[in-house]
Protein backbone atom coordinates (compact mmCIF):
# COMPACT_ATOMS: atom_id res chain seq x y z
CA UNK A 1 0.00 0.00 0.00
CA UNK A 2 1.78 3.09 -1.31
CA UNK A 3 1.41 6.41 0.94
CA UNK A 4 1.49 10.15 0.36
CA UNK A 5 4.85 9.72 2.91
CA UNK A 6 7.10 6.93 3.39
CA UNK A 7 9.89 5.75 6.34
CA UNK A 8 11.17 2.52 5.80
CA UNK A 9 9.73 -0.36 7.92
CA UNK A 10 12.81 -2.53 8.20
CA UNK A 11 16.34 -1.52 9.86
CA UNK A 12 18.30 -0.16 7.17
CA UNK A 13 21.91 0.17 6.79
CA UNK A 14 22.71 2.60 3.83
CA UNK A 15 26.21 1.03 2.30
CA UNK A 16 26.78 4.10 -0.20
CA UNK A 17 26.63 7.74 1.48
CA UNK A 18 29.06 10.45 0.56
CA UNK A 19 30.02 13.18 2.82
CA UNK A 20 31.99 16.80 2.69
CA UNK A 21 31.65 18.46 -0.32
CA UNK A 22 32.96 17.52 -3.91
CA UNK A 23 35.37 20.07 -5.20
CA UNK A 24 32.62 21.61 -7.50
CA UNK A 25 29.44 20.23 -5.58
CA UNK A 26 28.74 21.61 -1.91
CA UNK A 27 27.17 18.64 -0.24
CA UNK A 28 23.65 19.69 0.78
CA UNK A 29 24.10 19.36 4.81
CA UNK A 30 27.43 20.96 6.32
CA UNK A 31 27.76 18.39 9.31
CA UNK A 32 26.93 14.87 10.77
CA UNK A 33 23.99 16.22 12.38
CA UNK A 34 22.88 17.22 9.11
CA UNK A 35 23.41 13.94 7.64
CA UNK A 36 21.47 11.93 10.42
CA UNK A 37 18.52 14.51 10.13
CA UNK A 38 18.19 13.74 6.98
CA UNK A 39 19.05 9.51 7.85
CA UNK A 40 16.20 9.99 10.00
CA UNK A 41 13.21 11.54 8.04
CA UNK A 42 13.72 8.18 5.87
CA UNK A 43 14.22 5.83 9.22
CA UNK A 44 17.71 5.03 8.07
CA UNK A 45 19.34 4.14 11.33
CA UNK A 46 23.21 3.59 9.91
CA UNK A 47 25.08 4.78 7.07
CA UNK A 48 28.76 3.47 5.81
CA UNK A 49 30.59 7.10 4.44
CA UNK A 50 33.18 7.47 2.86
CA UNK A 51 34.40 11.70 2.22
CA UNK A 52 34.18 13.44 -0.80
CA UNK A 53 37.70 14.94 -0.99
CA UNK A 54 38.95 11.07 -1.33
CA UNK A 55 36.58 10.68 -4.53
CA UNK A 56 38.06 13.58 -6.55
CA UNK A 57 41.31 14.58 -5.06
CA UNK A 58 43.34 13.02 -2.59
CA UNK A 59 41.96 9.15 -1.05
CA UNK A 60 44.82 9.82 2.10
CA UNK A 61 43.73 13.66 3.33
CA UNK A 62 39.55 12.35 2.41
CA UNK A 63 40.16 9.48 5.46
CA UNK A 64 41.72 12.18 7.69
CA UNK A 65 38.48 14.13 6.86
CA UNK A 66 36.59 11.22 7.64
CA UNK A 67 37.04 10.91 11.42
CA UNK A 68 34.88 14.30 11.89
CA UNK A 69 32.48 12.35 10.90
CA UNK A 70 32.06 9.46 13.31
CA UNK A 71 30.98 8.92 16.40
CA UNK A 72 30.60 6.38 19.15
CA UNK A 73 26.80 6.12 18.64
CA UNK A 74 27.22 3.73 15.63
CA UNK A 75 25.00 5.11 13.19
CA UNK A 76 27.98 6.17 10.96
CA UNK A 77 31.24 3.57 9.89
CA UNK A 78 33.78 4.55 8.02
CA UNK A 79 34.96 3.49 4.46
CA UNK A 80 38.31 4.40 4.13
CA UNK A 81 39.49 5.38 0.53
CA UNK A 82 42.20 3.54 -1.11
CA UNK A 83 44.65 4.31 -4.12
CA UNK A 84 47.38 1.85 -5.51
CA UNK A 85 50.33 3.87 -4.17
CA UNK A 86 52.37 3.18 -1.17
CA UNK A 87 51.32 6.19 0.79
CA UNK A 88 47.69 5.08 0.85
CA UNK A 89 48.73 1.61 1.24
CA UNK A 90 50.71 2.76 4.34
CA UNK A 91 47.72 4.65 5.87
CA UNK A 92 44.89 2.18 5.23
CA UNK A 93 47.35 -0.49 6.89
CA UNK A 94 47.92 1.21 9.62
CA UNK A 95 44.36 1.44 10.62
CA UNK A 96 43.74 -1.86 10.04
CA UNK A 97 46.21 -2.29 12.75
CA UNK A 98 44.47 -0.16 14.58
CA UNK A 99 41.19 -2.58 14.05
CA UNK A 100 39.16 0.09 12.17
CA UNK A 101 39.21 -1.29 8.62
CA UNK A 102 35.93 -3.31 7.63
CA UNK A 103 35.90 -2.22 4.38
CA UNK A 104 37.51 0.22 1.37
CA UNK A 105 36.74 1.87 -1.41
CA UNK A 106 38.74 1.86 -4.33
CA UNK A 107 39.41 5.56 -6.21
CA UNK A 108 38.61 5.09 -9.68
CA UNK A 109 42.04 5.63 -11.18
CA UNK A 110 40.72 4.91 -14.53
CA UNK A 111 40.12 9.03 -14.38
CA UNK A 112 43.79 9.23 -14.82
CA UNK A 113 44.30 6.34 -17.16
CA UNK A 114 45.33 3.59 -14.71
CA UNK A 115 43.45 0.82 -15.28
CA UNK A 116 42.12 -2.05 -12.84
CA UNK A 117 44.53 -4.95 -14.04
CA UNK A 118 46.51 -6.75 -11.61
CA UNK A 119 49.95 -5.75 -12.63
CA UNK A 120 48.47 -1.99 -11.23
CA UNK A 121 46.75 -3.33 -8.58
CA UNK A 122 48.37 -6.94 -7.37
CA UNK A 123 49.64 -5.79 -4.49
CA UNK A 124 46.50 -3.85 -2.79
CA UNK A 125 44.20 -6.62 -3.80
CA UNK A 126 46.06 -9.36 -2.30
CA UNK A 127 46.53 -7.47 0.84
CA UNK A 128 43.01 -7.01 1.02
CA UNK A 129 42.63 -10.47 0.48
CA UNK A 130 44.58 -12.04 2.60
CA UNK A 131 43.03 -9.28 5.30
CA UNK A 132 39.73 -10.46 4.12
CA UNK A 133 38.52 -6.76 3.78
CA UNK A 134 36.00 -5.92 1.22
CA UNK A 135 36.49 -3.82 -1.64
CA UNK A 136 34.10 -1.01 -3.11
CA UNK A 137 34.34 -0.68 -6.64
CA UNK A 138 32.66 2.09 -8.99
CA UNK A 139 31.27 0.82 -11.93
CA UNK A 140 29.87 4.12 -13.92
CA UNK A 141 33.03 4.66 -15.62
CA UNK A 142 34.47 0.67 -15.56
CA UNK A 143 36.40 -1.31 -17.82
CA UNK A 144 33.89 -4.34 -17.75
CA UNK A 145 36.73 -6.73 -18.85
CA UNK A 146 39.49 -5.38 -17.02
CA UNK A 147 37.09 -5.13 -14.04
CA UNK A 148 36.04 -9.15 -14.57
CA UNK A 149 39.02 -10.59 -15.52
CA UNK A 150 41.06 -8.86 -12.41
CA UNK A 151 38.74 -9.67 -10.22
CA UNK A 152 38.67 -13.17 -11.16
CA UNK A 153 42.27 -13.27 -10.01
CA UNK A 154 41.30 -12.41 -6.56
CA UNK A 155 38.83 -15.54 -5.87
CA UNK A 156 38.10 -14.75 -2.33
CA UNK A 157 37.98 -10.94 -2.62
CA UNK A 158 34.69 -9.81 -1.67
CA UNK A 159 33.41 -6.97 -3.37
CA UNK A 160 30.53 -4.64 -3.63
CA UNK A 161 29.88 -2.64 -7.58
CA UNK A 162 29.25 0.16 -7.34
CA UNK A 163 26.95 2.54 -8.81
CA UNK A 164 25.30 0.20 -11.89
CA UNK A 165 23.00 2.13 -14.26
CA UNK A 166 20.38 1.25 -17.43
CA UNK A 167 23.68 1.38 -19.32
CA UNK A 168 25.72 -1.58 -17.89
CA UNK A 169 22.13 -3.59 -18.89
CA UNK A 170 24.43 -5.97 -21.19
CA UNK A 171 27.41 -6.84 -19.13
CA UNK A 172 25.33 -7.15 -15.13
CA UNK A 173 24.66 -10.43 -15.79
CA UNK A 174 27.46 -11.93 -16.93
CA UNK A 175 29.53 -9.87 -14.50
CA UNK A 176 27.37 -11.34 -11.38
CA UNK A 177 27.86 -14.98 -12.87
CA UNK A 178 31.17 -14.41 -13.26
CA UNK A 179 31.84 -12.80 -10.14
CA UNK A 180 30.34 -15.36 -7.42
CA UNK A 181 31.88 -12.79 -4.90
CA UNK A 182 30.39 -9.81 -6.23
CA UNK A 183 27.33 -8.03 -4.67
CA UNK A 184 25.51 -5.62 -6.38
CA UNK A 185 24.86 -1.83 -5.00
CA UNK A 186 21.83 -0.85 -6.55
CA UNK A 187 21.60 3.40 -6.01
CA UNK A 188 21.24 3.89 -9.46
CA UNK A 189 19.85 0.73 -11.02
CA UNK A 190 16.34 1.20 -12.48
CA UNK A 191 15.97 -0.95 -15.60
CA UNK A 192 12.22 -1.81 -14.72
CA UNK A 193 11.80 -4.96 -12.58
CA UNK A 194 15.31 -5.67 -12.90
CA UNK A 195 15.89 -5.28 -8.78
CA UNK A 196 13.16 -8.61 -8.39
CA UNK A 197 14.74 -9.81 -11.70
CA UNK A 198 18.23 -10.37 -10.45
CA UNK A 199 17.00 -11.68 -7.22
CA UNK A 200 15.36 -14.48 -8.80
CA UNK A 201 18.21 -15.23 -10.97
CA UNK A 202 21.36 -14.83 -8.57
CA UNK A 203 19.55 -14.59 -4.81
CA UNK A 204 18.93 -11.32 -2.56
CA UNK A 205 22.19 -12.18 -0.98
CA UNK A 206 24.03 -10.55 -3.64
CA UNK A 207 21.97 -7.33 -3.59
CA UNK A 208 22.82 -4.02 -1.38
CA UNK A 209 21.04 -1.05 -0.63
CA UNK A 210 22.98 1.94 -1.11
CA UNK A 211 21.22 5.49 -1.59
CA UNK A 212 24.70 7.16 -3.10
CA UNK A 213 23.14 10.46 -1.19
CA UNK A 214 24.12 13.35 -1.52
CA UNK A 215 24.96 12.39 -5.48
CA UNK A 216 21.27 11.45 -5.06
CA UNK A 217 18.79 11.60 -2.84
CA UNK A 218 18.04 9.92 0.08
CA UNK A 219 15.02 7.95 0.33
CA UNK A 220 14.39 7.45 -3.70
CA UNK A 221 15.64 3.85 -3.80
CA UNK A 222 14.41 2.99 -0.72
CA UNK A 223 10.84 3.44 -1.50
CA UNK A 224 11.42 1.23 -4.30
CA UNK A 225 12.98 -1.84 -2.79
CA UNK A 226 9.63 -1.44 -0.37
CA UNK A 227 7.72 -1.48 -3.53
CA UNK A 228 8.76 -4.25 -4.64
CA UNK A 229 7.87 -8.31 -4.36
CA UNK A 230 10.49 -9.24 -2.27
CA UNK A 231 9.79 -11.06 0.88
CA UNK A 232 10.15 -9.57 4.27
CA UNK A 233 13.35 -11.55 4.64
CA UNK A 234 14.78 -10.67 1.36
CA UNK A 235 13.75 -6.66 2.11
CA UNK A 236 15.60 -6.75 5.53
CA UNK A 237 19.06 -8.72 3.76
CA UNK A 238 19.40 -5.95 1.31
CA UNK A 239 18.64 -2.97 3.30
CA UNK A 240 20.62 -3.89 6.12
CA UNK A 241 21.98 -7.66 6.58
CA UNK A 242 23.83 -8.22 3.48
CA UNK A 243 25.94 -5.32 4.15
CA UNK A 244 26.32 -6.46 7.96
CA UNK A 245 27.50 -10.12 6.73
CA UNK A 246 29.75 -8.29 4.34
CA UNK A 247 31.60 -5.86 7.18
CA UNK A 248 31.60 -9.08 9.44
CA UNK A 249 33.81 -10.93 6.81
CA UNK A 250 31.20 -13.41 5.67
CA UNK A 251 30.37 -14.17 2.06
CA UNK A 252 26.64 -14.75 0.69
CA UNK B 1 -4.52 5.35 -6.63
CA UNK B 2 -2.55 7.14 -3.68
CA UNK B 3 -4.46 8.56 -0.69
CA UNK B 4 -7.40 9.14 -2.42
CA UNK B 5 -5.13 10.96 -5.74
CA UNK B 6 -5.57 9.24 -9.00
CA UNK B 7 -1.85 8.96 -10.23
CA UNK B 8 -0.47 9.40 -13.44
CA UNK B 9 3.13 8.56 -14.91
CA UNK B 10 3.09 11.43 -17.91
CA UNK B 11 6.55 10.06 -19.07
CA UNK B 12 6.99 6.81 -21.16
CA UNK B 13 7.92 4.81 -23.69
CA UNK B 14 6.89 2.25 -26.41
CA UNK B 15 9.51 0.36 -27.88
CA UNK B 16 12.05 -1.90 -27.03
CA UNK B 17 15.85 -0.39 -26.39
CA UNK B 18 17.39 -3.74 -25.93
CA UNK B 19 21.01 -2.45 -25.13
CA UNK B 20 19.82 -0.49 -22.07
CA UNK B 21 17.48 -2.99 -21.38
CA UNK B 22 14.44 -1.32 -22.04
CA UNK B 23 11.37 -3.30 -22.62
CA UNK B 24 7.84 -2.13 -23.13
CA UNK B 25 6.20 -5.26 -21.62
CA UNK B 26 3.06 -4.73 -20.64
CA UNK B 27 3.36 -7.12 -17.72
CA UNK B 28 6.66 -5.54 -16.28
CA UNK B 29 5.30 -2.23 -16.63
CA UNK B 30 1.89 -3.02 -14.78
CA UNK B 31 3.57 -4.81 -11.79
CA UNK B 32 6.10 -1.80 -11.42
CA UNK B 33 2.67 0.13 -11.46
CA UNK B 34 0.46 -1.30 -9.39
CA UNK B 35 3.33 -1.85 -6.78
CA UNK B 36 3.77 1.92 -6.73
CA UNK B 37 0.19 3.22 -6.41
CA UNK B 38 0.78 4.53 -10.13
CA UNK B 39 -2.89 4.41 -12.20
CA UNK B 40 -2.01 5.05 -15.49
CA UNK B 41 1.29 5.58 -17.78
CA UNK B 42 1.40 8.06 -20.66
CA UNK B 43 3.07 6.40 -23.19
CA UNK B 44 4.66 7.49 -26.74
CA UNK B 45 7.50 5.79 -29.33
CA UNK B 46 10.42 7.96 -30.38
CA UNK B 47 12.07 5.28 -32.89
CA UNK B 48 10.15 6.34 -36.02
CA UNK B 49 10.47 9.43 -38.07
CA UNK B 50 7.54 9.45 -39.63
CA UNK B 51 5.64 8.98 -37.06
CA UNK B 52 3.10 6.86 -38.32
CA UNK B 53 4.80 3.77 -37.62
CA UNK B 54 5.37 4.67 -34.10
CA UNK B 55 2.19 6.23 -33.34
CA UNK B 56 0.30 3.02 -34.77
CA UNK B 57 2.81 0.83 -32.40
CA UNK B 58 1.52 2.95 -29.33
CA UNK B 59 -2.53 2.50 -30.56
CA UNK B 60 -1.90 -1.03 -30.32
CA UNK B 61 0.35 -0.50 -27.01
CA UNK B 62 -2.49 1.14 -25.54
CA UNK B 63 -5.22 -0.65 -26.83
CA UNK B 64 -4.43 -3.69 -24.75
CA UNK B 65 -4.96 -2.00 -21.64
CA UNK B 66 -6.95 1.32 -22.38
CA UNK B 67 -7.82 1.86 -18.85
CA UNK B 68 -3.76 2.00 -17.88
CA UNK B 69 -2.06 3.83 -20.57
CA UNK B 70 -2.81 7.42 -22.34
CA UNK B 71 -0.74 7.48 -26.03
CA UNK B 72 0.44 10.29 -27.09
CA UNK B 73 1.67 11.73 -30.64
CA UNK B 74 4.93 11.63 -31.81
CA UNK B 75 6.46 13.24 -35.32
CA UNK B 76 9.30 14.89 -36.59
CA UNK B 77 10.62 17.34 -38.53
CA UNK B 78 12.96 14.90 -40.21
CA UNK B 79 10.23 14.29 -42.45
CA UNK B 80 8.45 18.06 -42.11
CA UNK B 81 5.83 17.14 -45.10
CA UNK B 82 4.32 14.18 -42.90
CA UNK B 83 4.20 16.07 -39.34
CA UNK B 84 0.64 18.00 -39.60
CA UNK B 85 -1.18 15.03 -41.36
CA UNK B 86 0.27 12.61 -39.27
CA UNK B 87 -0.80 14.92 -35.83
CA UNK B 88 -4.18 15.07 -36.83
CA UNK B 89 -4.31 11.79 -37.47
CA UNK B 90 -2.86 10.87 -34.25
CA UNK B 91 -5.40 13.29 -32.60
CA UNK B 92 -8.34 12.85 -34.65
CA UNK B 93 -8.29 8.86 -35.16
CA UNK B 94 -5.93 7.43 -32.58
CA UNK B 95 -7.69 9.52 -29.92
CA UNK B 96 -3.71 11.11 -28.24
CA UNK B 97 -4.85 13.67 -26.62
CA UNK B 98 -0.92 15.09 -26.29
CA UNK B 99 2.12 15.09 -28.24
CA UNK B 100 5.82 14.13 -27.34
CA UNK B 101 8.92 15.53 -29.40
CA UNK B 102 12.23 14.47 -29.19
CA UNK B 103 15.05 16.93 -30.37
CA UNK B 104 17.80 14.42 -29.76
CA UNK B 105 16.60 12.70 -33.43
CA UNK B 106 16.73 15.65 -35.32
CA UNK B 107 19.20 18.59 -36.62
CA UNK B 108 17.32 21.52 -35.24
CA UNK B 109 17.17 23.09 -32.06
CA UNK B 110 13.67 23.14 -31.24
CA UNK B 111 13.18 27.02 -31.08
CA UNK B 112 13.75 26.77 -35.12
CA UNK B 113 11.43 26.78 -37.50
CA UNK B 114 11.25 23.76 -38.82
CA UNK B 115 9.58 22.81 -35.85
CA UNK B 116 7.22 25.82 -35.28
CA UNK B 117 4.10 23.87 -37.82
CA UNK B 118 4.01 21.32 -34.62
CA UNK B 119 3.47 24.33 -32.34
CA UNK B 120 0.86 26.22 -34.38
CA UNK B 121 -0.71 22.78 -34.80
CA UNK B 122 -0.69 22.06 -30.84
CA UNK B 123 -2.14 25.68 -30.05
CA UNK B 124 -4.97 25.65 -32.52
CA UNK B 125 -6.17 22.56 -30.33
CA UNK B 126 -5.29 23.71 -27.35
CA UNK B 127 -2.77 20.47 -26.44
CA UNK B 128 0.23 19.91 -24.13
CA UNK B 129 3.76 18.87 -25.69
CA UNK B 130 5.85 17.26 -24.12
CA UNK B 131 10.08 17.67 -25.19
CA UNK B 132 12.76 15.93 -24.41
CA UNK B 133 15.05 19.04 -22.76
CA UNK B 134 18.43 18.82 -21.24
CA UNK B 135 22.12 20.39 -21.44
CA UNK B 136 22.67 19.80 -24.77
CA UNK B 137 22.41 22.76 -27.35
CA UNK B 138 19.53 20.88 -29.66
CA UNK B 139 17.24 20.68 -26.54
CA UNK B 140 17.91 23.34 -24.00
CA UNK B 141 14.65 24.21 -22.12
CA UNK B 142 15.15 28.04 -22.10
CA UNK B 143 13.66 27.82 -25.84
CA UNK B 144 10.67 27.33 -24.19
CA UNK B 145 10.46 31.02 -23.22
CA UNK B 146 11.36 32.12 -27.01
CA UNK B 147 8.29 29.48 -28.46
CA UNK B 148 6.04 29.32 -25.28
CA UNK B 149 4.52 33.01 -25.50
CA UNK B 150 4.07 32.51 -29.37
CA UNK B 151 1.73 30.20 -29.09
CA UNK B 152 -0.66 30.62 -26.12
CA UNK B 153 -3.00 27.92 -26.32
CA UNK B 154 -0.45 25.68 -26.01
CA UNK B 155 0.77 23.98 -22.98
CA UNK B 156 5.10 22.91 -23.31
CA UNK B 157 6.26 20.49 -21.09
CA UNK B 158 10.36 20.53 -19.91
CA UNK B 159 10.79 16.92 -19.96
CA UNK B 160 13.19 15.67 -17.11
CA UNK B 161 13.13 19.48 -16.08
CA UNK B 162 16.48 19.93 -18.02
CA UNK B 163 17.94 17.12 -16.38
CA UNK B 164 20.79 19.12 -14.38
CA UNK B 165 21.79 22.75 -12.52
CA UNK B 166 22.40 25.33 -15.52
CA UNK B 167 19.68 23.88 -17.83
CA UNK B 168 17.35 22.97 -14.72
CA UNK B 169 17.40 26.73 -14.22
CA UNK B 170 16.29 27.67 -17.41
CA UNK B 171 13.39 25.35 -17.35
CA UNK B 172 12.22 27.12 -13.82
CA UNK B 173 12.66 30.24 -15.30
CA UNK B 174 10.43 29.78 -19.05
CA UNK B 175 7.74 27.98 -16.19
CA UNK B 176 8.00 31.54 -13.82
CA UNK B 177 7.74 33.68 -16.76
CA UNK B 178 5.02 31.86 -18.84
CA UNK B 179 1.81 29.97 -17.93
CA UNK B 180 1.79 27.57 -20.31
CA UNK B 181 5.17 25.86 -19.48
CA UNK B 182 5.21 22.68 -17.04
CA UNK B 183 8.10 20.62 -15.36
CA UNK B 184 7.84 16.80 -15.67
CA UNK B 185 10.43 15.35 -13.12
CA UNK B 186 11.87 12.11 -14.09
CA UNK B 187 15.67 12.07 -14.66
CA UNK B 188 18.23 9.37 -13.99
CA UNK B 189 20.15 12.11 -11.65
CA UNK B 190 17.93 11.78 -8.89
CA UNK B 191 19.52 15.05 -7.20
CA UNK B 192 18.63 16.12 -3.35
CA UNK B 193 16.67 18.77 -3.56
CA UNK B 194 15.42 19.49 -7.24
CA UNK B 195 11.73 17.82 -6.48
CA UNK B 196 11.82 20.79 -3.44
CA UNK B 197 13.48 23.34 -6.17
CA UNK B 198 10.91 23.19 -8.76
CA UNK B 199 7.74 22.76 -6.81
CA UNK B 200 9.29 25.96 -4.52
CA UNK B 201 10.48 27.88 -7.16
CA UNK B 202 7.78 26.71 -10.14
CA UNK B 203 5.07 25.65 -8.09
CA UNK B 204 3.65 22.87 -7.07
CA UNK B 205 1.18 23.32 -10.18
CA UNK B 206 3.31 23.28 -12.76
CA UNK B 207 5.49 20.52 -11.82
CA UNK B 208 4.13 16.77 -13.37
CA UNK B 209 5.09 13.06 -11.51
CA UNK B 210 6.98 11.15 -14.87
CA UNK B 211 9.22 8.29 -14.77
CA UNK B 212 10.10 7.29 -18.52
CA UNK B 213 9.30 3.99 -18.09
CA UNK B 214 9.86 1.52 -19.16
CA UNK B 215 13.75 3.01 -19.54
CA UNK B 216 13.47 2.98 -15.97
CA UNK B 217 11.60 1.63 -13.16
CA UNK B 218 8.90 4.33 -12.55
CA UNK B 219 9.22 2.97 -8.79
CA UNK B 220 12.49 4.71 -7.83
CA UNK B 221 10.83 7.98 -9.73
CA UNK B 222 7.48 8.39 -8.11
CA UNK B 223 9.76 7.39 -4.80
CA UNK B 224 11.88 11.10 -5.59
CA UNK B 225 8.32 12.54 -5.31
CA UNK B 226 7.20 11.01 -2.12
CA UNK B 227 10.14 11.13 -0.34
CA UNK B 228 10.79 14.70 -1.22
CA UNK B 229 10.25 17.32 1.45
CA UNK B 230 6.73 18.82 0.45
CA UNK B 231 3.55 19.09 1.86
CA UNK B 232 0.67 16.66 0.89
CA UNK B 233 -1.11 18.61 -1.33
CA UNK B 234 2.08 19.52 -2.85
CA UNK B 235 2.45 15.83 -3.66
CA UNK B 236 -0.93 14.98 -4.93
CA UNK B 237 -0.64 18.07 -7.59
CA UNK B 238 2.43 16.78 -8.42
CA UNK B 239 1.34 12.85 -8.94
CA UNK B 240 -1.73 13.27 -10.76
CA UNK B 241 -3.66 16.45 -10.18
CA UNK B 242 -1.77 18.13 -12.81
CA UNK B 243 -1.57 15.74 -15.14
CA UNK B 244 -5.11 14.99 -15.15
CA UNK B 245 -5.96 18.90 -15.78
CA UNK B 246 -3.64 19.22 -18.81
CA UNK B 247 -4.87 16.25 -20.27
CA UNK B 248 -8.64 16.91 -19.70
CA UNK B 249 -9.39 13.66 -17.84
Amino acid sequence: MTSLNFKSRVPVFDANVRVGDLLDEPAPYRDREGLLSEMDRHGVQRALIYHAHGENVSPIIGNEYLEAWLSDDGRTHPQWMVIPTSDSLVQVQSLHADGRVNSVRLFDTGQRDLPFRPWAYDTLLSWLSEEHIPVWIYLPDADADALITTLQSYPSLVSVLVGAHYVHALWLRPMLAALPNAHLELSRYEPICEIESLRDEFGAERLVYGSWYSRYAMGAMLFYLHHTNLTEAELALVCAGNLERILEGGTK
Amino acid sequence: MIDGTQVIDYHGHVGRWDPLGMKDDPKLMLHAMDSAGIDRSCVFNIFHPDGTTGNDETARFVARHPDRFIGFAYVSPMMPERMVPELTRAIDELKFPAIKLYPPYTLWPFNQPQWFPIYQFADERGLAVLFHTDGDELNRPRYLSEIAPQYPNAKFIAGHSGNVVEPRAEAIAAAQAHPNVYLETCSTYRTPGVIEQLVNEAGADRVLFGSDTPLMDPRPQIGKIITADISDEAKRLVLGDNARRLLGI
